[in-house]
């Protein structure tokens, strides 16, 4: 009895864990079988979690490396509103960290939503006082955000970055595609407390982070420029000034000066028309700097010579049934002060003596009309008409800087091609890209555009161009211990209420190069609208004289002038 | 024999269950080392442009004319001197020198 009894329970017993086991089968076949790909990616869900990464975006900096641009980490802040019990009180402790109004706060946390950003992009420290309070419903992620060190220095070269970290103005936005960090989606293994523990699979790398550019410009020459141009606009009441220094040899850019400035890092506090880069993007009627370049012409086409005679007409001359006239009543003068008296009628006696097809050929050959393709957004091509174009007047008008729309960046060029011997050069304001390692991926050389005169011409060209300083308009550009070559300009400009040129408004030039003999710094100086004494000898040549000086002396250059001494100290 | 065969698959499935542990420990190793990583060359990148700043030559020039009590040199004041090559050899203790000056500097005034 007892035996079949213990038999019975035995049978109960392998019947439940039967039943049991069961059980334990069914459920194992429906959670691995029927619901395996319904559940395995619910457990991906909660053991992994995919980010989208950006490396950061690269560095700009001058030719010696200095720092001009960079990306930093800084903290963004977001709110979960839905999870929030005091709202209110949340935006009482945040307002005073974030910058931001309570109420705008408050209204922000409200919301009936699970995410919502309340300050983007903070100083670090906001950052770390925000850690500190460790806010429940408040979130902290870091964002990639663009510093410019140096403040408005440079910022119409280097442009800026928008919210999103895409590249929007100069620099910035034309080497946007080395610029930008890679970005990359990453698979994260979560544990049970969602703690990151590695990335899934061993191969997973960090985004690259973009290439570096280095400029060819000078922080500390861009530094003179920006403070004499700044002072020279301020003090002439001008509209505003550019001022652009070129190695004459290279067409490398080593300043690139805008008045009036812009901060690029708080590029909305001011209008978008201050971020206009004025030495590429406007174009303007040149005046007598243009004499320069129409002398190269004429002595290349053997048209005249240095000390060939023209006749000043005593001040008037008709072309045209206009009259032109000159600042001086010149007679009998030699062509080389024609360009140092920055004669009107002298020019343009020239000009018509060279004829419009081959005015037309030069003004082509340096590079007037036409972008000079410098690494740089937004350049214009100025305005050259075609000589089907041009009136009866043109050729004597062009001849003397009119009638034809010109950027500072393209004068600049085509006197750099005369300090040089004849070469028009590309002008570029990138030297080098670099990758995450600090190795050159691109070197950018520096590129010949065209032979415009010969090496006689240009050292002809070039010995007129310095009696401009010595005994012309342009002594104001004089640097003491330097032969300067250069010209003047003070171009009125056109009214387009009235159809005339204005009797009250000019844009006051000067451009030229130093050491003349063999010159180091092409520069032009560009000051709209001046106030007073409007005059390019007595607003822009100021301004040439007193940046070349201090670049010369930067740079180590020997004078070449009447005041070199031979020194030598004895050994103490 | 078959203690031994037990003992070594013990051991087999100790070395395993070590192995995963540790993987998962030195994953944790790695996340903490990646992050304090993170942080540093946060703080690297803030300070390089906490120096870039701070040496822009405007704020330079600022300290020097405002706290330093310095001012530009005025056109004409600075002139950089060349030695020009000598036929002579300079004695032992003669040595040419490239100079750069500012002409008010000099005793006199002028050279």
């Amino acid at each position: 009895m007892a035996g079949s009894f213990s038999r019975g329970r035995r049978y109960v017993l392998l019947l439940l864990l039967l039943c049991g086991f069961g059980v334990v089968l069914f459920r194992l076949v429906t959670l691995q079988v029927l619901q395996a790909a319904e559940l395995s990616v619910k457990a991906d869900r909660q053991h992994q979690k995919t980010v989208s990464l950006e490396g950061a975006r690269g560095t700009i900096v001058d030719r010696h490396g200095k720092i001009l641009a960079m990306n930093v980490e800084v903290p963004s802040v977001f709110g979960v509103p839905n999870t929030l019990d005091s709202p209110l009180k949340l935006a009482r402790q945040l307002s005073p960290i974030l910058h931001v109004k309570t109420d705008e706060l408050e209204r922000k946390l409200r919301q009936d939503r699970s995410f919502v950003w309340l300050a983007r992009k903070l100083d670090p420290e906001q950052g770390r006082r925000l850690d500190r309070l460790s806010l429940d419903g408040i979130g902290v992620v870091m964002e990639g955000r663009r510093f410019y060190p140096k403040g408005p220095l440079l910022a119409h070269v280097l442009g800026f970055s928008g919210m999103d970290g895409e590249g929007l103005e100069g620099v910035e936005h034309r080497y946007e595609s080395y610029l930008r960090g890679e970005k990359r989606t990453m698979v994260l293994q979560l544990d049970a407390l969602r703690r990151t523990v590695f990335p899934k699979g061993m191969t997973e790398r960090s985004p690259t982070s973009g290439h570096s550019l280095t400029l060819t410009i000078d922080e500390v020459i861009q530094y003179i420029a920006e403070r004499e141009l700044e002072d020279a606009v301020s003090r002439a009441q001008a509209k505003s000034g550019t001022m652009i220094v070129l190695d004459p040899k290279t067409g490398a850019v080593l300043a690139m000066a805008v008045s009036p400035r812009f901060d690029p890092n708080t590029v909305s506090a001011f209008s978008p028309d201050r971020w206009r880069n004025r030495a590429l993007t406007d174009a303007y009627e040149p005046g007598s700097t243009m004499k320069a370049m129409m002398a190269a012409a004429a002595i290349e086409e053997r048209v005249v010579r240095p000390n060939t005679m023209v006749f000043g007409e005593h001040g008037h001359m008709t072309v045209a049934n206009t009259v032109i006239h000159d600042h001086e009543r010149l007679g009998w003068v030699s062509f080389a002060q024609v360009i140092q008296k920055s004669s009107n009628i002298g020019a343009a006696k020239t000009g018509m003596a060279l004829g419009e097809q081959r005015l037309y050929r030069y003004l082509q050959a340096f590079g007037f009309g036409q972008r000079t393709e410098i690494d740089l957004p937004g350049e214009g091509a100025g305005l050259v008409r075609t000589p089907k174009d041009w009136g009866r007047r043109s050729v004597a008008s062009i001849s003397m800087g009119q009638e034809i729309g010109v950027t500072p960046l393209q004068m600049v060029s085509a006197v750099a091609a005369i300090a040089n011997g004849g070469v028009l050069m590309k002008p570029y304001v990138v030297s080098e890209i670099r990758d995450t390692d600090g190795h050159i991926l691109r070197q950018i050389p520096p590129q010949v555009r065209r032979r415009v005169i010969s090496q006689e011409t240009a050292r002809s060209v070039t010995k007129i161009l310095e009696g401009v300083i010595t005994d012309g308009t342009g002594t104001k550009a004089a640097i003491r211990g330097f032969r300067v070559a250069g010209k003047t300009g003070t171009a009125q400009k056109f009214d387009p209420r009235t159809g005339t040129y204005s009797a009250s408004r000019f844009v006051a030039s000067f451009t030229g190069y130093v050491p003349a003999d063999n010159p180091q710094l092409a520069m032009i100086v560009v000051i709209d609208e001046p106030r007073g004494d409007a005059w390019g000898g007595a607003v822009a040549a100021p301004v040439f004289s007193r940046v070349g000086e201090q670049v010369l002396s930067y740079l180590g250059v020997p004078s070449n002038g009447p005041v070199t001494v031979a020194m030598a100290l004895r050994k103490s | 024999m078959k203690t031994v065969a037990v003992f070594v698959g013990l051991c087999l499935v100790f070395v395993f269950v070590w192995e995963r542990v540790d993987v998962v420990r030195v994953g944790y190793q790695i996340e903490r080392l990646k992050r304090d990583k993170t942080v540093l060359e946060r703080q690297r990148d803030e300070l390089r442009v906490k120096v870039s700043a701070l040496s822009a030559s405007d704020r330079i020039a600022k300290l020097a004319t405002e706290k330093l009590g310095m001012s530009l040199p005025q056109q004409g004041q600075i002139i950089v001197v060349q030695s020009r090559p000598s036929t002579v050899r300079p004695s032992s203790d003669v040595v040419p020198v490239e100079l750069k000056v500012a002409k008010n500097y000099l005793p006199s005034g002028r050279f």
